[in-house]
């Protein structure tokens, strides 16, 4: 996947993003995930902060809409590929001549664009059940922000569908993986918390830097240096995971050819 | 004498078998991922949430609560699944189809969920010991033992009435979704109850693991099994209820679904 493929497709990415969403909107399943478990957590954390004062309310608010994101990414983009396999049109898909990488980034924004609505629910929860006047203090940086973490998210979630493809031993561990996200990226409370040998690992995940740049400018805790840094480092983590990705889906693509098992499990 | 031997051997098989059945998919990595490291990650991220929230000193406070809150795992996935899935693999005809006493079919379903969710949340005490520091020097263990049984007994009765409701619906892991995270609001695990509206109060000592948390806190300071006997009682009513609930609403979806013919429909 590079920024070419992107520029040259931008229309095949919306059409599969807006059959995605639309798709999902009937999934149980998808809906509980990004809409009702990010509000039940941000019902708990308005509850459990509500001595921290007004101030925390925004931090529950984005903490709770990033673990929305988080859970959509590892449990719907995660399958993305799979899903199509358990469908039947994983063939289709891999033989029109549109890169495979563009329809799952199509897939990708979808799931991490809806996944933006719990935190929209979550504002209303805090400011009209909890009556916390609600003010995102630096619109102007945390605009940016979301864009550059739907795009960090994004791009994280197109190395971890080819490897839940590839490796079903690493898709089993799917189910542990969602909470330690959650604990290492500081999205309802700061990782000073945490052990000290935990922090570099909380450095090298991008929901990290999104939950910096999205806390900081959102309650005005932060910077603009220290806010230019986290989207800096979204941007080099974007990259990155890119480069990945595109290894990793000519690999994955080469591998079922080969073997034959494009289909199977 | 005959039908007791045979109700005997129907629960131990239907236990055994709805047990193997149900990780037949599920292999000891998959095992260790979703009931070993998930409630141990999920117990970490409530227990840094609450004592952030609030102080280190009520770290035993949600320690004990998320740690009895694993009994859900069991409780509502692994019974719903025991039940409902026998729609999805389209055994539910075959059962309907025996003179079996459902009860006995119904028991023997939740038996070993009992015992893998009461292990469950032994691992999570065992865990909130080793690694979040719990003190269990003023506790009385066997005391702490039998709440842990009898909360997982009430969660597996709502995990039956849970498994019944996926005979009617293909939305299965939505309502146990929703419904083992609203516990987790409305069983005080992360809230103290008093800190509730009134109604949530009165919606959670309708619900299993309420009274079986409050018991366990008090034993974990150090009260005796008699002064929690009132609340373990309680808890355990509350999971009959739910168990009743789930076996008549079975008896109804049999009963309409024959007439209906609408056994395995989606």
């Amino acid at each position: 996947m590079n920024i070419q493929l992107i520029r040259k497709y931008w229309r095949t990415i919306l059409i599969v993003a807006e059959m995605n969403i639309r798709q999902q909107m009937t999934d149980g399943f998808v809906l509980f995930t990004v809409l009702f478990q990010p509000i039940i957590i941000a019902l708990l954390g308005l509850w459990m902060l509500k001595d921290k004062g007004p101030d925390a309310a925004i931090f529950v608010v984005v903490g709770s809409g990033l673990t929305g994101l988080w859970s959509s990414l590892l449990f719907i983009s995660g399958n993305s590929i799979n899903f199509e396999r358990w469908t039947g049109t994983l063939e289709s898909l891999v033989a029109i001549p549109t890169p495979f990488e563009v329809i799952v980034f199509g897939k990708n924004l979808a799931n991490v664009t809806q996944s933006l609505l719990s935190m929209v629910l979550g504002y209303f929860v805090a400011a009209f059940a909890f009556g916390y006047p609600m003010e995102i203090q630096q619109p102007w940086l945390f605009i940016p922000s979301v864009i550059l973490a739907v795009i960090a998210f994004i791009s994280f979630g197109l190395i971890i569908a080819p490897i839940f493809v590839m490796n079903p031993g690493v898709r089993a561990w799917q189910n542990a993986m969602e909470f330690p996200i959650y604990v290492m990226c500081g999205f309802l409370f700061p990782i000073a918390l945490l052990p000290g040998w935990t922090n570099p690992i909380s450095y090298l995940l991008p929901p990290y830097w999104a939950a910096v740049a999205l806390h900081g400018t959102s309650n005005g805790g932060a910077s603009l240096n220290e806010t230019l840094f986290a989207w800096g480092m979204m941007l080099l983590f974007s990259l990155i995971d890119l480069l990945i990705a595109s290894r990793l889906f000519a690999h994955m693509l080469y591998k079922a050819r080969a073997d034959a098992t494009l289909g199977m499990e | 004498m005959k039908t007791i031997s045979n109700n005997i051997r129907l629960f131990w098989q239907g236990a055994i078998l709805s047990y193997v059945a149900l990780f037949h998919w599920m292999r000891p990595i998959q095992y260790t991922a979703s009931k070993i490291l998930m409630p141990l990650a999920q117990m970490f991220f409530f227990v840094y949430l609450g004592t952030y929230a609030t102080s280190a000193d009520n770290r035993a406070f949600y320690i004990v609560g998320n740690a009895l809150q694993i009994a859900a795992v069991s409780g509502i996935y692994g019974m719903s699944m025991s039940i409902g899935g026998d729609r999805d693999s389209g055994t539910l005809g075959y059962i309907f189809g025996t003179p079996a006493n459902r009860l006995v079919v119904f028991m023997g379903r939740s038996f070993m969920n009992i015992l893998d969710g009461a292990l469950g949340v032994v691992i999570a005490f065992i865990w909130g010991v080793l690694l979040m520091g719990l003190d269990l020097s003023h506790t009385n263990i066997p005391a702490l033992a039998l709440v842990i049984l009898i909360t997982t007994i009430s969660t597996c009765g709502l995990g039956l009435l849970m498994g019944c409701l996926a005979l009617i619906t293909v939305n299965v892991m939505f309502i146990n979704n929703f419904v083992y995270f609203v516990l987790l609001i409305f069983s005080g695990a992360n809230i103290p109850l008093a800190d509730l509206p009134k109604w949530i109060q009165a919606i959670s000592f309708g619900l299993p693991l309420t009274r079986g948390i409050t018991a366990a806190r008090s034993i974990v300071s150090g009260a005796s099994l008699s002064e929690i006997a009132p609340l373990l009682w309680g808890e355990l009513t509350v999971g009959l209820i739910y168990f009743v609930l789930g076996y008549l609403l079975f008896a109804v979806f049999e009963v309409t679904a024959k007439r209906r013919g609408t056994l395995e429909v989606f």
